[in-house]
């Protein structure tokens, strides 16, 4: 039993968790009992879409110092703007939109290395400069238009199945992958070698350039799957629907134990500190806290928990 | 000789008074300063700027009327952007500020520069500009009012703000807490910030809803009620009366209702097309015209009765729009 307990405490996401069951009982208690379940579900729902990006972004921060996608909040909008005006309201054209605005977001993770390979752009200004572009062409392509999802897709990203969204099930599926990938595949060992030192991977003969290209529109495509899957669920695309997603999107990376200087990816500390960003504005809420004090809250919170989180490194 | 010159000096008066009862203004540029452009409000906003005044532009009325966007919403890129249009020669600039106070300084600067400065919507304090405001407090206001008309029993009320630390949030929120606390029939039993956005409404109401009792009605600012009626079917809790905010797809959604099985609600909002009443008004001042410093626009309400031509007149994916006119510009500025 100590044994387990001294193994569980030296994973780096057991903390995101710990965190997040932590402010659901203080919610739950409050609420005396009320509402245990559905918040956890809600919390799940909602979760899903910081998930599918944080994968991404925590590839892209995982290569190392200074490697950041900016992007995803245009990318997940025009994604979400594409699929929807090329689906216009139709099951049958479902695949077709699927396809049109995954492609539009692969462009976006082609792009964004472009301008940090070949214009030898900090990856910080590289994708903010094109998140500019992209959210342009989402405003000019859409027209701050709201077209419904089709049923289909709608049904999709807002079905649950005894209690659990159908969502959340596709995004753990998508965890597991990239869990497999990070840890089992020459790509996935690569992305955490050039994060440790890009000199030394070079030197052992890895393609330093072609995982940084892969890494970037892995990120582009996630943000595109998000776009799709959260336009179905809040019944639409517009033109704030990414905006959230840049600070979470770190957030969640960071708060779940992946190193921010590179080289450590953690793919379960993702699920933990989405559903505590969740459940930490939830339970802010009912304590009816005003605005002020709930961000003033929120920040001191995850200050703790990184602080905590961190602390077993530097013994 | 004399004949000649008296002719000619005959035929100039004439001109130089017809020029008068034309215009004055059809050699002067007025520019639009705007600090954000990623909402459908927004959107519509610039849409009828660009529709009523390139019109005025084709008629003579003014030589340019150039709309400007910053990309980042932030006061400092705001700010310099006012200083290349002073720079630039404009005449006029017409505002929708990112701060009410942050501006201040650059707003002196242009109107020592002899340029005339208009904000609407967000407004300016700085003494020297024009301000097109909304009574938001009102607007806030005349929504429980329609509720404890429309719920003499009254009942629980779930309130969505906007933005948190922005002055029309602030304004709305007082606007229905101090009219709430009027009727003793309504608690506000739960209050999130929906950011004027669907997603993140509906997000916040997803997340509080588990935790209330039943709520009877929900209070908005505009953008956020179609996102609060998923979250409560989403939840599976009966749908409360949720006030709306013009936007089409919240109307929509309101048709759809009201067809099904009579649902009733109101919708209030301000009309994107503020900008255009800013426009001529400014417009006006150039023109020599007495304009008092501060001025209030009535906000676009829709009710049971006149939700379908609305509906009509709103395109798809924006917001219930009503454009002015000089005239009508003319009549807000009497104060009628």
């Amino acid at each position: 039993m100590n044994a387990l307990i001294n193994r569980l405490r030296h994973q780096p996401w057991i903390w995101s968790f710990l965190a997040a069951a932590l402010v659901w009982i203080v919610t739950v208690t409050w609420l005396r009992g009320q509402g245990a379940g559905e918040i956890l579900t809600a919390a799940l729902s909602f979760a899903t879409f910081s998930i599918i990006v944080g994968l991404g972004q925590m590839m892209v921060i995982t290569t190392g110092p200074g490697n950041v996608d900016l992007s995803i909040p245009a990318t997940i909008t025009l994604a979400g703007v594409v699929a929807m005006k090329v689906m216009d309201t139709d099951n049958a054209r479902l695949l077709i939109g699927i396809l049109a605005a995954l492609g539009v977001s692969l462009l976006a993770g082609i792009f964004n290395y472009a301008l940090i390979r070949l214009l030898r752009m900090p990856p910080i200004i590289a994708t903010l400069s094109s998140s500019f572009l992209i959210l342009s062409t989402a405003i000019s392509y859409g027209r701050g238009i709201r077209i419904k999802p089709p049923p289909m897709l709608d049904d999709f990203a807002t079905f649950r199945l005894t209690g659990i969204p159908v969502a959340t099930l596709f995004v753990l599926a998508v965890s597991f992958v990239m869990a497999l990938v990070l840890r089992r595949t020459v790509y996935g060992r690569s992305v955490l070698a050039i994060g440790q030192n890009p000199r030394a991977a070079w030197l052992a003969g890895l393609k330093v350039d072609g995982v940084r290209f892969a890494t970037y529109v892995l990120s582009g495509f996630l943000s595109g799957v998000c776009g799709i899957v959260l336009s179905g669920f809040s019944g639409g695309a517009a033109l704030d629907m990414g905006e959230e997603f840049l600070l979470s999107s770190i957030a969640v990376v960071v708060i779940g134990g992946t190193s921010v200087a590179g080289g450590k990816a953690n793919v379960p500390g993702i699920w933990g500190a989405a559903l505590f960003l969740f459940l930490l504005v939830t339970m802010l809420n009912t304590f009816h806290a005003s605005a002020g004090i709930r961000l003033i809250m929120t920040g001191l919170i995850i200050i703790a928990v990184i602080v905590i989180a961190g602390g077993d490194e530097q013994r | 000789m004399l004949k000649k010159t008296l002719a000619c000096t005959i035929a100039l008066a004439a001109l130089m008074a017809a020029g008068t009862a034309l215009a004055d203004t059809k050699d002067k540029k007025i520019a639009l300063s705007n600090n954000y452009a990623g909402n459908s409000w927004r959107q519509a906003m610039l849409k009828s700027w660009d529709k009523v005044t390139k019109k005025a532009v084709a008629d003579g009325i003014v030589a340019a009327a150039d709309p400007f966007t910053t990309s980042q919403n932030q006061v400092t890129e705001q700010a310099a952007q006012i200083q290349n249009l002073i720079l630039q020669g404009y005449n006029a600039i017409v505002i929708n500020a990112a701060s009410p106070d942050a501006l201040n300084g650059v707003v002196k600067q242009a109107c020592d520069a002899g340029i005339v400065v208009v904000s609407f919507d967000g407004i300016v304090t700085e003494p020297c500009a024009w301000r097109i405001a909304v009574d938001f407090k009102a607007m806030g206001a005349s929504e429980v009012e329609y509720l404890a008309k429309k719920m003499p029993d009254g009942g629980n009320l779930l309130e969505i703000r906007g933005l948190a630390g922005v002055f029309v949030d602030d304004e709305i929120s007082k606007g229905i807490n101090e009219t709430a606390g009027k009727y003793s029939q309504f608690k506000i039993v739960g209050s999130v910030h929906g950011d004027w956005a669907q997603e993140v409404a509906q997000k916040a109401v997803a997340g509080i809803l588990p935790s209330l009792p039943e709520v009877k009605a929900v209070v908005t600012q505009g953008g956020d009620g179609y996102g609060a009626a998923q979250a409560f079917a989403a939840a599976g809790r009966p749908t409360p009366l949720i006030i709306m905010g013009n936007r089409q797809d919240e109307l929509q959604w309101w048709k759809e209702q009201k067809d099904k099985n009579g649902y009733e609600t109101m919708s209030v909002s301000i009309a994107p097309g503020v900008s255009t009443l800013a426009f001529w008004v400014a417009q006006m001042i150039l023109d020599g015209k007495q304009v008092p410093k501060d001025l209030t626009v009535p906000f676009l309400r829709i009710d049971q009765n006149n939700l379908e031509a609305n509906l009509a007149t709103t395109e798809k994916g924006g917001v219930a729009n009503v454009e002015y006119s000089a005239e009508d510009a003319a009549k807000v500025v009497a104060g009628k």
